[in-house]
């Protein structure tokens, strides 16, 4: 009866048509990308931020809780319905609502795809600079909650340096917007503090972000090396030359293989590394840098390099790139992504350790990852119908993440936390700075109906 | 040290034993009751555990540059003066980051890192970078005109250290450029007015010295000149360091009559043929479009007119100073209209247009109440208007009074209030805005 009583009063608030509540129909939302799994009680596919804010305030006084959720690409279970909460599906919400090029601004929908609003902006010689590898379907409402980043956020910056509004629902259904086309509202820094809290304290359901000019000219190059640990060398020299690429992106030979087998991106099939460096920016003295930037693979005992001739080319690169993720289902039916980042000089180091793990836990590990931003992404290869694989896949990512942590890194560079790492934040936060994270979700959320169970482990 | 040249060492005339901080928060309007100044992190927090739990109420300030950016209590007990926490605590040039104590001045950072032996520097210039520290810079959301190419501190902070209400160490962020493990105060922090912590040290992004520097300096005569040059300039594929415009009239170099009107300062850096080519291609632009102007090649001359332009030129006895922000589009016209308001009340004002941000800055003498908060309640309506923001970063007590909310009143009970009550429940810092 109770939840006869719920489901008509989400049907009344986004329509009969708008809310799942079959067991059949709810399982397709039980999982993200992560690994963790649990089914919602409901579904619902909210059309307008009204509706988001009417379906939150039930939610609210009823003591429902609830997680929004985009296309589910997120990495750590973020958009998991804990405790059979409700799933607020905000994909239908898919409208740029305007690209303003004399403010260099753009306002979406929170269900807009990454990929969606760069092929609006390109004809017009803009771009919006995060670009998750996921960006075909990763919406910017994901990546609003997770703080996502992408390769070009070497240069750039991840999601939280170029979003300056939002229009947001609280925990308790209220609306309000924040931030505005001009920059720096008084006060704290709350957008700072909204994006990459990973849905835990409201919903955006506006975006404004910025958007830049094009630059003049793109250089993309790939490097290819005989060992993993020299690819990472060149990126820590490359950074500590003091020159800042717009990317520079590392791929070991396991994630190569299962790349050219699935979209043959042009990545040769005996390199153990490759390097994808990209230059932008005005054409002058492009040239020197690259050469510059070939002395340091040398350097390093690059096996050889390579230009893109051509925009194809480069599409073609970016595509292998960008593909790595989904390509691994041809190794193995899962695959843990571990996001730890370390100080760029200590890459070498990391890597070598992380190899180890894979050894010593007798698991595949393949690597893919922002080599620029010393963000590392082990994919540990699984088979989840294997219990006691996974259990060692536990052990070993829980070690990847202790070995990030000790060369003074931390243990989320863009996926965030959600479940899977709740367990590696005593790694970087003392008591007091957990209490004090505690602390401002119950003062947003003090009755943990948004999200809870993420983030932030509980005492 | 750098001379105190660019900011008044005291800007209230009030010189003493005490610090132009604490100097300024008096002159300001606030009592205060007791100075403290800290050597170190573990002294501070000390000296704050004993103030909590005294029930003592703390104001923390630095070099005194923005002190009206958060609330001004009328009252103190204790304010913590942060000039004694100054040290370098750790550089790593290869990761290209630097951590600084907080009381270390924006300035002095930079001597330090120009001083290495490749070089480098932190791209941060807000007005007062002389006496401006790095932790009142976090506190007030501090940035100029280089913010264009670099970002504000919101891209340059990586981590921040600090202690709670109740005498507590706490750490955010690192040292890794990429972070979303927990949730981010080392940006919520930014702005906060030290309403929510103390501030002891943070690790910023530092980036190598370009290899070539330059200024291209342009003059306009009307206002329509200035809009399309800007217009022009923002969708072209350059991306200048700093951009700011001043007017000319009443300031140095060319006069009124020469039918000169707008000055527009822009800062180039990157590889040297990079820098050659913007230094012949601006001034042609700003030729198509009635202006006029050349280039000069040089780090030194480019560095010193662009935190000319955005300082101000003479010390003021009583200052208001104001920063403003609008939507980019808007800000000439913005620029124009906060002169004409400043000179129809009489007030003698420069008035600084960061132009690819929509960044203003406003300094003016604040003594003759009447005028100034006359000049302040019609910018409040103007930029309003215009959508953007109007906060004050020095001005004294009284004018700010009948000030109102400064944020939404919406956001500020929904967010700002409950985390303060939260994280500061016995109110030993101040209010939050």
């Amino acid at each position: 009866m109770e939840k006869d009583r719920i489901l008509k009063r989400l049907q009344e608030i986004v329509g009969p048509a708008n809310v799942l509540w079959k067991e059949v129909d709810l399982a397709v939302f039980e999982y993200d990308a992560g690994l963790d799994k649990e089914k919602p009680s409901f579904v619902v596919f909210t059309q307008t931020a009204e509706d988001v804010a009417q379906v939150v305030k039930f939610l609210h006084q009823e003591g429902i809780s609830y997680v929004a959720r985009g296309s589910g690409t997120n990495l750590s279970g973020g958009t998991i319905p804990l405790n059979r909460g409700v799933v607020i599906e905000l994909s239908r919400m898919n409208r740029i609502l305007e690209i303003d090029l004399q403010n260099e601004r753009a306002l979406v929908e929170p269900g807009v795809y990454n990929l969606t609003l760069q092929n609006a902006l390109a004809p017009q010689g803009y771009y919006y600079a995060p670009d998750p590898a996921s960006q075909k379907v990763s919406t910017l409402g994901g990546n609003f909650g997770e703080n996502a980043g992408g390769p070009h956020c070497l240069k750039y910056g991840v999601t939280g340096n170029h979003v300056l509004g939002a229009e947001f629902v609280w925990p308790n259904g209220e609306k309000t917007w924040i931030g505005s086309k001009a920059v720096d509202p008084p006060g704290p820094d709350l957008l700072g503090l909204l994006v990459g809290s990973e849905g835990t304290l409201g919903i955006a359901t506006k975006i404004l972000v910025r958007i830049m000019r094009s630059p003049e000219r793109v250089l993309t190059m790939l490097a290819i090396f005989k060992n993993l640990e020299d690819a990472g060398q060149t990126v820590s020299d490359i950074i500590s030359e003091g020159i800042i690429p717009a990317t520079l992106e590392i791929m070991d030979n396991m994630m190569i293989r299962a790349v050219e087998e699935s979209m043959h991106a042009g990545y040769p099939l005996d390199a153990e590394a490759v390097l994808i460096i990209e230059l932008d920016g005005l054409s002058d003295g492009m040239e020197e840098q690259a050469q510059r930037i070939l002395e340091l693979c040398q350097k390093n005992g690059v096996v050889s390099t390579r230009r893109a001739k051509d925009a194809a080319e480069r599409a073609d690169l970016w595509a292998g790139r960008r593909g790595a993720f989904g390509a691994v289902a041809r190794l193995a039916p899962s695959y843990l992504v571990c996001d730890g980042t370390v100080p760029r000089t200590q890459l070498p180091a990391a890597l070598s350790a992380v190899k180890k793990v894979g050894q010593k836990y007798n698991l595949a590990v393949g690597n893919v990852f922002h080599a620029g931003d010393g963000n590392l992404h082990p994919l540990i290869l699984f088979d989840d119908r294997n219990p006691e694989e996974m259990e060692r896949v536990h052990r070993a990512g829980m070690e990847i993440l202790k070995i990030c942590a000790d060369l003074g890194g931390t243990i989320s560079g863009e996926h965030g936390i959600g479940t899977e790492k709740l367990k590696g934040m005593p790694l970087v936060f003392r008591d007091s700075d957990l209490d004090m994270m505690r602390t401002l979700k119950m003062a947003i959320d003090p009755k943990a109906v948004c999200n809870p169970g993420k983030v932030i482990p509980q005492t | 040290m750098a001379p105190d040249k660019d900011f008044p060492s005291s800007p209230l005339g009030n010189p003493g034993n005490a610090s132009p901080g604490v100097q300024g928060l008096q002159s300001l309007g606030v009592q205060v009751k007791r100075v403290e100044k800290p050597a170190a992190e573990k002294e501070a927090r000390e000296i704050l555990a004993r103030a909590s739990q005294d029930r003592q109420t703390i104001f923390s300030c630095g070099g005194g540059t923005s002190l009206s950016s958060g609330v001004l209590p009328e009252k103190v007990d204790l304010v913590l003066d942060t000039t004694g926490m100054n040290k370098v605590l750790d550089f790593d040039p290869r990761n290209l980051n630097l951590e600084v104590a907080a009381g270390m001045t924006l300035d002095r950072i930079n001597e330090f890192l120009a001083g290495q032996e490749k070089g480098f520097f932190l791209p941060l210039d807000p007005p007062g970078s002389n006496r401006a520290t790095l932790g009142g810079a976090y506190a007030a959301n501090s940035s100029g005109p280089m913010r264009l190419r670099y970002g504000t501190l919101r891209d340059l902070v990586l981590g921040v250290r600090g202690i709670d209400s109740r005498g507590r160490e706490i750490a955010f962020g690192g040292k890794t450029v990429k972070n979303v493990s927990g949730y981010d105060f080392t940006k919520f922090l930014i702005g906060s007015a030290g309403s929510l912590c103390l501030i002891t040290s943070a690790v910023i992004r530092v980036y190598p010295l370009p290899e070539a520097s330059s200024l291209c300096d342009l003059v306009f005569g009307t206002l329509e000149e200035l809009e399309k040059f800007l217009a022009a300039l923002r969708s072209s594929v350059f991306i200048p360091s700093a951009v700011a415009v001043t007017e000319l009239a009443g300031g140095p170099g060319v006069s009124d009559s020469a039918g000169v009107r707008f000055r527009v300062r822009i800062g180039l850096e990157g590889h040297r043929l990079a820098v050659e080519r913007q230094n012949k291609v601006l001034p042609n632009l700003a030729r198509e479009f009635g202006g006029f102007g050349d280039a000069r090649t040089g780090r030194d001359g480019m560095l010193r007119e662009i935190r000319s332009a955005v300082n101000s030129d003479r010390p003021f006895e009583n200052p208001l100073f104001l920063k403003i922000s609008v939507p980019i589009a808007q800000g000439p016209r913005t620029f124009v209209s906060i002169h004409t308001a400043a000179r129809q009340y009489g007030l003698a004002a420069k008035v600084v247009l960061c132009p690819a941000n929509g960044l203003l800055f406003l300094f003016a003498e604040g003594s003759s109440r009447k005028p100034a908060g006359d000049l302040l309640r019609d910018l409040k309506d103007l930029i309003a208007a215009a959508g953007g923001y109007l906060g004050p970063l020095l001005a004294h007590r009284s004018l700010l009074v009948n000030w109102g909310a400064r944020v939404e009143p919406a956001l500020h009970q929904l967010a700002f209030q409950p985390i303060k009550d939260r994280l500061d429940p016995t109110g030993v810092f101040p209010a939050i805005v």
